[in-house]
């Protein structure tokens, strides 16, 4: 029963021979030769004749019926003249295709129409590219499941409130200047030292930034947030905001009352609401509502643990 | 009413860049490689504009709000038990400053446009100024806020 064997034996007599171990033996028996089963399924499907083992192995549960989703998906394109923006839908037979909406997104692209336009990069949400409106809520693309609801269509649109270059791309240059705006880098008021050795930082200090540093910045939360919505141009936003704070508390950089001083305005930090959709939203599970907040507090306080200080 | 003239002027302040905002948003997709570098300089500038223009004013305000917020929590309890013009006057004021706060907070929200935003921020001050002195004129010679409030269960 070792399942190597399965690996070496063509993938129709693997069935054949199990299926013979499974009448003789008694249910115990069966129940390995079950496990190994799946084993031999998973090591042949990489294999080109991984395709009868697939249908062995569902033929339990007679046709193997194609399990076709449909996506509707925005699609709009800049150069094609006076095109306006519409859905359109595929269908995806959910059997030939991977769990994320991702998956879903790239077959569409390799099988259907490549005309389809869309950021992706890692594909296991570190680089934060496949940010989009899936089913109403912005997520990553390929950390978001595809919905087994047959019935229901999946509907996927750019990020909500952006500028669209094309389909499903969203035009990122306000928020990263945003970011750029926030002076994301630590900022030492005496610069002798730089280079000469490590700043150092405590455990307890350095526990501060978790929960923060994670941000991979896919804009999920921003454009998720009605204030950012109605005040992109000015609001900066949960997700700068909260780098904003990533750096304010950094008990290595120097200029956090200068980088509080610089939100002293209507808009840059207060048109914040606490509306929360940021937290919400946030592919990651951060908390960029609770950073503004403390933002918020150190606002209200900055000043005095400066005197305090001196 | 010192701090709502003292707001208003704040919120006019930080607009002062409004009219960055068409240069910032009015992007075509197709610009000259010199053009794509300057929506950056223009927001770090909007920033930089806040710094020299406005001290504490924002944070202040924000401090503000909350303090009345509280304090209008904890004035229903003494309204309750004690009905006096002193507690009537002092209600006619937090009612109105905290409408007042959160209405302008919800202007600067959806308003925008230079004139819009002034026609906007005098209404409310008007709406503000005629509620107040509404207020007052019945403590003054009606039977006051937290007796008509008390009918409601009482009589």
């Amino acid at each position: 029963m070792s399942n190597a064997g399965g690996s070496l034996v063509p993938p129709d007599r693997v069935h054949a021979g199990i299926a013979g171990i499974g009448g003789q033996k008694n249910a115990k028996m069966s129940a390995a030769g079950l496990t190994s089963l799946t084993r031999c399924g998973v090591l042949v499907l990489r294999s080109p004749a991984g395709l009868a083992v697939r249908y062995a192995q569902t033929a339990a549960a007679p046709a193997a019926q194609p399990r076709i989703k449909k996506f509707q998906v925005y699609r709009w394109d800049p150069d094609t003249p006076g095109d306006k923006p519409r859905m359109q839908t595929y269908e995806v037979d959910l059997n030939a295709c991977g769990p994320m909406v991702l998956d879903a997104l790239i077959k569409i692209k390799n099988e259907m129409d490549s005309t389809l336009t869309f950021r992706r990069s890692c594909r296991e949400g570190i680089c934060g590219s496949c940010a989009m409106n899936i089913n109403g809520g912005n997520t990553l693309a390929c950390l978001d499941k595809i919905d087994t609801n047959l019935n229901k269509p999946t509907k996927i649109y750019p990020l909500p409130h952006m500028y669209v270059v094309k389909d499903l791309v969203p035009d990122m240059s306000n928020f990263y200047a945003q970011y750029k705006s926030i002076e994301p880098y630590l900022k030492k008021k005496d610069e002798s030292r730089e280079g000469k050795e490590q700043y150092l930082q405590s455990v307890e200090d350095r526990q501060k930034l978790d929960g923060l540093y994670e941000c991979i910045l896919c804009a999920c939360c921003s454009t998720s947030c009605p204030s950012y919505w109605w005040n992109a141009d000015k609001y900066l936003g949960p997700a700068v905001l909260m780098q904003a704070y990533r750096w304010m508390i950094d008990s290595r950089d120097d200029f956090t009352e200068e980088r509080l001083s610089k939100l002293q305005d209507p808009f840059s930090l207060y048109r914040c609401h606490t509306i929360m959709n940021c937290t919400r939203t946030c592919p990651k599970g951060l908390n960029p509502g609770k950073a503004i907040a403390e933002i918020k507090k150190m606002m209200a306080t900055y000043k005095e643990r400066k005197t305090a200080t001196v | 009413m010192a701090a709502v003239v003292r707001l208003n002027f704040a919120c006019r302040r930080g607009l002062k860049p409004l009219f960055l905002r068409s240069t910032l948003l009015a992007r075509p997709l197709l610009v000259s490689h010199k053009c794509q570098e300057h929506p950056y300089q223009l927001t770090t500038r909007i920033n930089a504009l806040h710094v020299d223009s406005v001290s504490k004013a924002a944070s202040r305000h924000w401090t503000a709000e909350r303090a009345l917020s509280v304090l209008l929590l904890a004035m229903g309890p003494v309204a309750y038990f004690n009905h006096g013009p002193i507690v009537d006057f002092s209600l006619a004021a937090a009612l109105t400053l905290h409408g007042h706060w959160g209405v302008g907070q919800a202007l600067t929200d959806y308003v925008h446009g230079d004139a819009k935003v002034k026609i906007a921020k005098t209404g409310l001050f008007l709406l503000s100024t005629i509620t107040f002195s509404g207020l007052c004129y019945f403590n003054y010679n009606d039977i006051g806020i937290c007796k008509a409030i008390a009918l409601l269960w009482g009589k």
